[in-house]
């Protein structure tokens, strides 16, 4: 009975001492819960989104973007263009450090560009118009192209994956699919590998040797000021658990609160859900041109009049109508290419009409495969709504359920369904990726080469081309409207909606950036 | 002893080869491929393929399990595919926090069950019985996360006196520790209390019916020492199988626990390398398992020696 006793008293020691130890260094440790896991700090070798924000941590750019979509330097002092328009001369700002101490190099900045170059998209795209890229001396960035090129800066300072993030030359020798495995940045914060543990935390030290731009913070542009000693990325792998955690003060961010877990926070002071219009997503039923019945146009088109976005929003964001969006314009609502043309049957639901076009398409019953995801809430409920609306339609459909896994590994597939190729998949893209027409993937129109899916266009891969070169702003919204208008008419996707997640923030933080990506400089404790 | 802990010892070594082919031919019939994963949404083939290069899925499957299984002899299980780090130094990172979680929740099992147990025979078919055994129902019928996520919102949310989630290692100090640990032992512990209780009061009922037990009675003994001195020592070696059988189920069963108190171990391990699909974690931890199991076996083997004297020699 003593020894039980003495045991309660240790424990209740242990809790008081736990609180002041964490009273004692909540002031400098920021803690934070993004929705996946820390496994690389490598954002080349991966386009995940989780590695992204954690790599705008520890990694600088030479450019970013602003809050008005407009690229400026970052790592960079400034650029000249000459005159004819092919030869960019880039300087590097005074004092830039990598974290082991040694000097930001031009030939850094060039072997990290060429990396990035060889993985990204529109690195690739950038690297096949240029005639070189070299550093005369250790401040100095030449890149002459073969063409005058209008996304020369833009692509530099693109804002989601790939980013291109300057690391040493040495790591940027590395195969681009082949991630670094101590990863050394230039950012505000450094990485402490020892306290590392992949599936659980990354921590991350504040940089004493950053120096951030004088501009005041601007989406990733303008100065990038640390306020706290560590940041700590913790994988709580568990949604409610999570929310709990941030309720009771143990962590102070958690990057998405699911509609149902709004509710925790009634009557919660310590922590509050925002709902954050920037961070946006949108969902999509992808559909795969190669297979039967979706490779007859008629019968995509008797598709996209089969369904319509409410009941699948409905089904994933319940009554919390401001959380959601109906959205049919491919380069988002409220974006500068945001556009309604040719959504009229994205939008609307008509069964005679989808009727109709099954029986011009001649569809013979050839059953359509859907790959019931169950691991992913969202996927989850998307399904259950999909089927009714297409079996309604006419559609016999044929539904396997599965997980995540398994969908991502047999969307790569261009074999038919009975040989493990596939039909249909959701899938979500964000904000900044979607919105901006030479990296939104269904404007492509290309082909065995394109994203999953391989709509075949010639026209809209000759209209992304024409936007490439294309320097008058007008004229851009215009190409981008008719790039829509054929997207939907060759049902490269069928868009259903956009959301607004709402991130959980701990009531005494302040300085949140509004953006598209979650960065952490310049947030700071009030208390 | 020694002739008979080296025989079993050996013994193992086909077992775990049977464990080593099984596992591994389970792990790649799985569907999925950890390289897609691996390369994120916005991947190409080729950069697809260069993966799986890189990590030799490309190979047939016996020379990836050839690979495997020749360094594996070597205690060289491999790296992950997901995080690049050696399988080994994974599992090391999380045996404290479930050995931790199991221990612990084994003493406070102990601690509730085993008088519980004791009290329930010795008042069998009585109020105190009964009460003691709708416990024990109640406890078995609840699922482990239920009553997870009661303790977390009374205790963690509402009173403030534990931590919600995570783990605080040894290193932090043992009370640190046995803090964060409170909420999921106690969550763990009043399901596995209640197997051990009513095993206990089984085994009790059988042994205070013993002649020798009546013996002690006539002898004029204190109920106290009958029950604990004479009673429970012979009811020990089902008990002791229980509990030990119980905690190689800990170890392994520990997921759901984990997950919802966030603690970073083994349980967690294993279910992540699995959604991920990478493969030299889910094989390297099963093998890890079997050890334990093996072990774990031994060890309750030969502590029968220390209450049933027939087991010694």
């Amino acid at each position: 009975m003593v020894r039980t006793k003495s045991l309660l008293a240790s424990i209740v020691a242990g809790a008081m001492l736990s609180v002041c130890v964490s009273a004692a260094s909540a002031a400098e440790t920021l803690r934070l819960r993004m929705n996946g896991d820390i496994n690389t700090l490598d954002p080349i070798a991966t386009t995940n989104f989780t590695i992204r924000n954690a790599a705008y941590l520890m990694y600088d750019t030479l450019f970013s973007m602003d809050a008005n979509y407009e690229v400026q330097p970052q790592m960079a002092e400034g650029y000249t263009l000459s005159d004819d328009g092919l030869t960019y001369t880039i300087t590097l700002r005074d004092g830039l450090k990598f974290h082991d101490g040694t000097p930001v190099t031009a030939a850094d900045a060039v072997a990290s560009l060429e990396r990035w170059g060889k993985a990204d998209g529109l690195g690739k795209t950038l690297f096949a118009k240029m005639a070189s890229i070299a550093a005369p001396d250790d401040k100095t960035i030449v890149l002459k192209m073969n063409e005058p090129w209008g996304q020369v800066i833009p692509a530099i300072g693109k804002i989601s994956s790939n980013i291109p993030v300057i690391m040493p030359a040495g790591m940027a020798a590395n195969d681009p699919t082949d991630p670094v495995v101590t990863p050394i940045g230039s950012g505000p914060y450094k990485l402490v590998p020892e306290e590392w543990v992949p599936g659980s935390i990354a921590v991350f030290e504040k940089f004493e040797d950053y120096k951030p731009r004088s501009e005041p913070a601007s989406m990733a542009a303008g100065g990038k000021v640390a306020h706290f000693d560590r940041v700590e990325l913790v994988y709580i792998p568990d949604t409610a658990t999570a929310v709990d955690a941030l309720i009771a003060g143990e962590i102070d961010w958690i990057e998405e609160v699911p509609s149902d877990m709004i509710a925790f926070f009634d009557g919660v002071d310590s922590a509050k859900p925002i709902a954050a219009r920037q961070s946006g997503n949108s969902m999509q039923l992808v559909v795969n041109h190669l297979n039967p019945p979706f490779d007859n146009p008629k019968i995509r088109k008797a598709l996209q009049w089969s369904v319509e976005q409410t009941p699948f929003l409905q089904a994933a964001y319940g009554n919390a109508t401001e959380r959601y969006l109906e959205c049919a314009a491919v380069f988002f609502c409220d974006t500068p290419y945001a556009s309604d043309a040719g959504t009229e049957a994205v939008l609307t639901r008509d069964l005679d009409k989808a009727k109709a076009l099954l029986e011009e398409g001649g569809y013979d019953g050839t059953p359509v495969l859907l790959m019931h995801v169950t691991d992913i809430p969202a996927h989850d409920a998307y399904y259950s709504v999909l089927k009714p609306m297409l079996e309604e339609a006419g559609f016999v459909v044929e539904e396997q359920i599965t997980d995540w896994a398994t969908v991502a590994t047999r969307r790569a597939s261009k074999e038919p369904v009975a040989d493990g190729g596939w039909n249909l998949f959701f899938t979500g893209w964000g904000f900044v990726d979607q919105s901006n027409p030479m990296t939104n993937v269904y404007v492509a129109g290309a082909c065995g080469d394109g994203w999953f899916g391989w709509a075949c266009s010639e026209e809209l891969q000759e209209l992304r081309k024409k936007f490439a070169d294309e320097m008058d702003p007008d004229v851009k919204k215009q190409l981008a409207e008719q790039m829509q208008v054929l997207t939907h008419d060759l049902v490269s996707y069928v868009p259903l909606g956009q959301s607004f997640p709402s991130q959980g923030i701990a009531a005494n933080l302040e300085g949140f950036i509004e953006s598209p990506v979650p960065f952490f400089w310049n947030v700071r404790r009030t208390q | 002893m020694l002739r008979y802990i080296v025989g079993r010892l050996l013994a193992a070594v086909p077992i775990f080869a049977l464990v080593g082919i099984f596992i591994f031919s389970l792990v790649h019939l799985m569907p999925g491929d950890p390289a897609v994963l691996l390369a994120g949404d916005n991947a190409n083939p080729k950069q697809v393929e260069k993966i799986r290069e890189r990590l030799h899925l490309d190979q047939p499957v016996i020379v990836q399990f050839g690979i495997w299984a020749g360094n594996a002899l070597q205690l060289d299980l491999g790296d992950s595919v997901y995080s690049n780090q050696p399988v080994t130094k994974l599992i090391a990172q999380r045996i404290e926090p479930t050995m931790m979680l199991a221990v612990v929740t084994l003493v406070i099992t102990v601690l509730i069950a085993v008088p519980l147990g004791v009290i329930a025979a010795w008042r069998a078919n009585g109020l105190a019985d009964r009460l003691i055994m709708a416990f024990a129902v109640l406890g078995f019928s609840l699922p482990v996360f239920v009553i997870g996520y009661l303790l977390v919102y009374v205790f963690a949310v509402r009173l403030k006196w534990f931590p919600v989630q995570g783990y605080k290692p040894l290193e932090d100090g043992v009370l640190a520790t046995l803090h964060s640990l409170t909420l999921p032992s106690v969550a763990l512990a009043l399901v596995f209390a209640a197997l051990i209780a009513r095993v206990t009061r089984a085994s009790m009922l059988e042994a205070l019916n013993e002649n020798y037990t009546r013996t002690a009675r006539a002898k004029g003994l204190g109920t106290f020492r009958i029950l604990v001195v004479h009673a429970l020592k012979s009811a020990g070696v089902p008990v002791i199988t229980v509990i030990g059988i119980g905690f190689a189920t800990l170890v392994g069963g520990v997921v759901v626990t984990e997950s919802v108190f966030n603690i970073p171990g083994i349980g967690r391990l294993t279910v992540d390398a699995i959604t991920r699909r990478d493969y030299p974690v889910v094989q390297g931890v099963i093998l890890f398992f079997s050890a334990l199991l093996i072990l774990i076996n031994l060890l309750v083997d030969l502590s029968y020696a220390l209450f049933d004297p027939r087991v010694k020699g």
